[in-house]
């Protein structure tokens, strides 16, 4: 029940943020979409997985071919609908934290929350990069077999 | 081509370029759409530089050769201008049309259709009210929440009115946002003050940006990775500490 809930805020969180970065039109509700995507993949991912670092590479993985695919059918930049599906896996929450133990020189929970914070961010920019470097070096493949 | 009309197409090369980096386009994005302009003008050669705060650009061709620098100031996550942007640039090599036209389409694109201040508010408020129930809120937590969230909208651009520094204007939004957090479970209205601040700090911190920073260290834009995260770590240091502030008044 608790996930169905996650996947329904996951909706509305990443509409919300759509609407902020000023996309209009159907592109919001599918870059919206993405953001409900990202989560399901990462909870789908957590049941084979006990770490949260490869349930957000893979999460991530997904929604770059999302965004790419998406990017294509609309014929707009992949940022468009990246950035707002990436929203859910944000580690906003576990960054806070992190400034907040400093505040309170908790240096033990410092340390952890912020190996936390920037490995899941780094796992999330490597799920981001790969994908896009592979998505692009097969698709420019087909792409000069077609033209061939 | 003269050299005078070759230095105005890349002076409207360079302002895309500007606006595509306002508007939070990657840097890799930028420089590729400046030389693309520039080569669909009949330039041999260009060579582009660019980090958030600056971009260089020199053209080679039989007009002689041109050089443009710009900076660029202020950033912002304007998706929908990137995309007509991208529109424009593509257009741009597809038909090479005369100055005037660029100049025209652009303005066009200053003046498009931007969502009204109070879809703003609203939406301040389902996104703060979403993310508390996102990290386990109840329904109270989250009508607190995007209570909480409808006025730091209205404080921000209260703020943003007085031309104030702004990490002290994300400083001040935070401060209220806590102290507001607190007062929320003092009269009841909450159940746990972190869980409603939750959603509000989801506004405020950089994640996106600290997220794309390491993103643009891994794909080669070492300069341009390297002073967004310092900015972002800066930005989610005074969320935090415009937070904890709040919760050492209770």
């Amino acid at each position: 029940m608790h996930e169905i809930i996650q996947l329904l805020v996951s909706f509305t969180g990443s509409l919300g943020f759509a609407v902020l970065f000023n996309i209009h039109g159907k592109k919001l509700w599918f870059a919206a979409l993405g953001g409900c995507l990202s989560w399901a993949v990462y909870l789908v991912t957590g049941i084979w997985t006990a770490s949260p670092y490869i349930c957000g590479f893979w999460s991530t993985v997904v929604i770059t071919l999302y965004a790419e695919c998406m990017a294509r059918i609309h014929k707009t930049p992949v940022t468009v609908f990246l950035v707002s599906a990436t929203i859910p896996l944000i580690p906003g929450a576990a960054l806070y934290r992190t400034m907040n133990w400093m505040m309170m020189q908790e240096w033990d929970k410092f340390r952890a929350d912020g190996t936390y914070t920037i490995l899941f961010a780094a796992s999330m920019a490597a799920g981001m990069t790969l994908t896009t470097i592979l998505f692009r070096m097969i698709w420019g493949w087909k792409y000069r077999q077609r033209w061939m | 081509m003269r050299c005078e009309e070759a230095e105005q197409y890349l002076y409207y090369a360079m302002t895309i370029g500007e606006q595509l980096l306002i508007s939070g386009a990657e840097v890799g994005r930028v420089e590729d759409t400046i030389r693309r302009i520039c080569l669909a003008y009949g330039a041999e050669r260009v060579d582009v530089f660019s980090i958030t705060s600056s971009i260089v650009t020199t053209m080679y061709g039989e007009f002689g050769i041109c050089t443009q620098t710009r900076r660029v100031r202020g950033m912002a996550n304007d998706l929908g201008k990137l995309d007509d942007l991208n529109q424009l640039s593509r257009y741009i090599c597809a038909h090479r049309p005369e100055p005037s036209e660029i100049r025209t389409r652009l303005s066009a694109i200053e003046q498009r259709p931007v969502y009204s201040f109070q879809m703003q508010i609203f939406i301040y408020a389902v996104i703060s009210g979403s993310f508390s129930v996102f990290f386990g809120g109840d329904l109270r937590d989250m009508i607190a929440s995007a209570l909480i969230g409808i006025v730091l909208k209205l404080l921000e651009s209260f703020l943003k009115r007085s031309s104030l520094n702004s990490l002290i204007t994300v400083f001040l939004c935070c401060g209220m946002g806590g102290i507001l957090a607190n007062f929320a479970v003092r009269i009841g209205l909450g159940h746990r003050a972190d869980l409603i601040s939750i959603g509000n700090i989801m506004l405020l911190i950089p994640g996106i940006a600290f997220t794309n920073s390491l993103r643009d260290l891994f794909s080669g834009d070492t300069i341009t990775g390297l002073i967004r995260c310092m900015e972002s770590v800066l930005l989610a240091f005074v969320v935090g500490l415009g937070f904890t502030a709040a919760n050492l008044l209770f």
